[in-house]
């Protein structure tokens, strides 16, 4: 009787506030060494991918830059098709738009990266915020809200079209277009394709389309319940319930004892969230100019605005309701007597595993086997050697459990992934 | 000027040149391990949405070939009117920092034809260009400077890490480029740092009957030598020699073994009438590289025409000046 095999994803450390810059070993965000040391690093510690996420419009905040974070980024299938040339069994799966590409251009391009990776490529398929993202592209603020998904789905649909090969069309709301592709059929058949959406509709999208779900459900309920939401959908696709991998985002801290690695996570929440990163996370929950506050003292005692437009500006929309979240931030702030800091260190952390290696490779493993997840998408806080350690002590012991690759199994990340449903390429029309 | 004038060598190839061979990847990297070191720059031309021989994404081959070489600059091509310049820019920049600054943008017109074919296969969209020449060469004059202006929208110094202020970046330094054109707007800044070359080499093709405007605007022009190349040259330069782009003879070589003899005699008339240089278009490469390579190279710089490749970025051996950023504020 053989293990579930855990599933793993090494996120590049990018642009947000888990990004630590300030360390001494943080090193550059952008020279092609901090990705080449990144891949072969997770490459040798037999990851399943490498994962970028995407933002294509530097973050504002009442309305000036965002400084305090780390910011820049190489192009998404530009790097990644670097990085192919470079590796051999790693996958590399980008986050990229529907909403501001289109589906020939973006289809011939995830194909010449399965080409050239040999059969590694991955999509992580998204939509992005219109007015915003929109002001840096041609088509502007062209996609009412409510059909983004829609037009995601039409989108894949209309990339697998283009994947197999031969004579494309697709005539619909959103896409009127004809084309004749020579690359096909890929070396995988199709991209593996990831969603992360986390609404209703984006878990059906999910449940029909992707091969992997990128969630932020980290604990162990909370990553239990989402798991079985979401694989009891897929029989309606007629789809088996390995035909969707879920993997949560999460982080991990390390030390020579459990004490150790709680005291680094102490200091590493603390260089994450720096005094005016705390003002700025309840910003965007106020909604107002809170400069004036402490970030060491209490939380405001004025509510929220509501009524004016969001201050914060390219970041994924975390809080719907302002009142509710800011009159449960201040009963918890009451409760355990924190500072607004304090609070945000709290409030915004995602799962993170904590503790020796072996303390780590133990949680991971139970998480896996409890069917709270696949596996997960790590993101480490330093750049580039934030996997180093991972990498030399919880990998081995995660593979003397029985629990993960001794070395890859197939050439292709679809194959790696052991995805029961390949994409049979349809043979091309003559 | 005291700088040493090189006539420069370069060959031209299409993301489509691996033809019938299925082995693509092994094509490109055999490809690349020749050409690296035999020619200051390779051009890769885009065959975006011709029928089914649409080939690679040019750009990402691009990308791929970087960390495959050491010395040979790339320009890769990309078709203006049909993409997104917000996506060729950060694209070029990130080719400039993989191959250590050895990136160009080829900023490819399509023929009639073509542009219908590239039409009907994005669709005709609110924002890209109606498929008639005097539109498509208004959005591609637009979309290079665009794709300019998002490489300068950060300052080299932009990145501070300074603990003390808590900022990683200096939002002085980043700047909105704010460009309105009849067809779109694009507000900036990049998502990505300015690249190790400032400006990468933009290159395009030209004859005289093609709109000047665009050649006037890039660093690198391709010109056929059949034409009145003496007659090109002073028109691009019309602000006197020395100004202007760099203006390069497009040789096509046979693919059944070229003479040696004849392409000498070539490459000196292209010097005599006061092109830079010349690129050697490869229709054929799989069939023609080892001729090309073993013969043709060595027979040239016998010649002593043409030297070997220099080494450093791409615009300085090109003999191009490094540029200030535009927005910058001036020291």
């Amino acid at each position: 009787m053989s293990k579930k095999q855990i599933i793993l994803g090494a996120q590049f450390p990018g642009v947000n506030n888990f990004t630590v810059w300030s360390d001494p070993a943080a090193g550059s965000q952008i020279e092609f060494s901090s990705f080449r040391h990144f891949a072969e690093t997770v490459e040798r510690g037999k990851f399943d991918f490498v994962f970028l996420a995407e933002g294509l419009r530097v973050r504002e905040q009442k309305g000036r830059f965002h400084e305090l974070d780390v910011v820049g980024r190489p192009n998404t299938l530009a790097i990644l098709t670097a990085l192919a040339s470079i590796t051999q069994h790693v996958g590399l799966i980008g986050t990229l738009t529907t909403t501001f590409n289109e589906p020939y251009p973006l289809a011939r391009q995830l194909a010449t990266l399965d080409i050239l990776s040999g059969g590694r490529a991955g999509w992580n398929v998204v939509t992005s915020p219109g007015a915003f993202t929109g002001a840096n592209f041609r088509r502007g603020d062209y996609l009412p809200f409510r059909e983004r998904y829609e037009r995601a789905r039409d989108f894949l649909e209309t990339a697998r079209s283009i994947w197999r090969g031969g004579d494309f069309y697709a005539s619909s709301s959103h896409f009127d277009i004809a084309g004749r592709a020579g690359s096909g059929p890929l070396p995988q058949g199709a991209p593996v394709i990831a969603q992360a959406g986390d609404s209703d509709d984006g878990r059906e999208l999910a449940a029909g389309h992707a091969d992997l779900i990128y969630s932020r459900h980290g604990s162990l309920e909370e990553g239990q319940t989402f798991y079985a939401d979401v694989k009891q959908r897929l029989a309606k696709y007629g789809r088996s319930r390995d035909a969707l991998k879920i993997l949560p985002g999460a982080n991990f801290i390390l030390g020579e004892t459990l004490e150790d690695a709680l005291e680094k996570q102490k200091a590493v929440r603390l260089q994450q969230v720096s005094p005016k990163n705390a003002i700025v996370f309840l910003e965007q929950v106020w909604n107002r100019d809170l400069t004036a506050y402490d970030p060491d003292g209490p939380l405001p005692k004025v509510d929220p605005d509501v009524a004016v437009e969001q201050l914060a500006q390219g970041r994924a929309a975390r809080y719907d309701n302002r009142l509710e979240t800011a009159r449960a931030w201040r009963e918890l702030a009451e409760r355990e007597k924190l500072s607004i800091r304090e609070l945000i260190i709290k409030v915004t952390g995602r799962k993170q595993f904590v503790g020796t290696p072996a303390q780590v490779a133990e949680e991971i493993d139970c998480y896996v086997q409890a069917d709270a997840a696949d596996g997960f998408v790590f993101a480490p806080h330093l750049t580039p050697g934030g996997f180093d350690e991972f990498v030399d002590k919880v990998i081995p012991i995660l593979q003397e459990r029985k629990a993960f690759r001794q070395d890859y199994a197939t050439s292709t990340l679809r194959g790696n992934l052991a995805l029961s449903e390949a994409w049979q390429p349809v043979a091309k029309a003559v | 000027m005291t700088q040493k004038s090189t006539f420069l060598l370069g060959f031209g190839l299409h993301a489509g040149a691996h033809g019938d061979d299925p082995d693509w990847r092994g094509f490109w990297s055999g490809l690349v391990d020749q050409l690296d070191g035999a020619a200051e720059f390779l051009t890769l031309e885009d065959r975006f949405a011709d029928p089914g021989q649409d080939g690679l994404d040019a750009i990402l081959l691009a990308n791929w070939l970087a960390p495959r070489s050491r010395n040979i600059g790339i320009i890769a091509g990309a078709p203006l009117n049909f993409v997104e310049p917000f996506h060729v820019s950060t694209a070029i920049a990130t080719l400039d920092y993989v191959s250590e600054g050895r990136a160009g943008l080829l900023a490819q017109r399509l023929d009639q034809q073509q542009s219908v074919e590239a039409g009907r296969a994005i669709g005709a969209l609110n924002g890209f260009p109606a498929v008639d020449q005097p539109s498509l060469d208004r959005d591609a004059l637009a979309a290079v400077d665009v794709v300019r202006r998002l490489w300068d929208s950060w300052e080299d110094d932009a990145i501070i890490r300074d603990v003390a202020s808590q900022r990683y970046v200096d939002g002085e330094k980043l700047h909105y480029i704010d460009f309105l054109s009849a067809d779109f707007r694009v507000l900036g800044p990049s998502i990505t740092p300015r690249p190790p070359q400032g400006q990468p080499v933009v290159a395009v093709s030209w004859a005289v009957e093609a709109d000047l405007a665009l050649a006037r605007a890039a660093d690198v022009v391709f010109v056929p030598v059949e034409g009145d190349l003496a007659g090109m040259v002073a028109t691009l330069q019309s602000n006197g020699p020395g100004t202007g782009p760099k203006v390069i003879a497009d040789l096509h070589i046979r693919p059944n073994r070229a003479d040696a003899t004849e392409l000498v005699a070539a490459v000196r008339t292209s010097a005599a009438q006061g092109a830079h240089g010349v690129r050697l278009i490869l229709p054929a490469p799989h069939r023609q590289i080892a001729h090309v390579i073993d013969t043709l190279v060595p027979f040239l710089r016998a010649d002593v025409l043409i030297g070997p490749p220099l080494g450093g970025n791409l615009r300085s051996r090109l003999g191009l000046p490094a540029v200030r950023n535009r927005y910058a504020a001036a020291a």
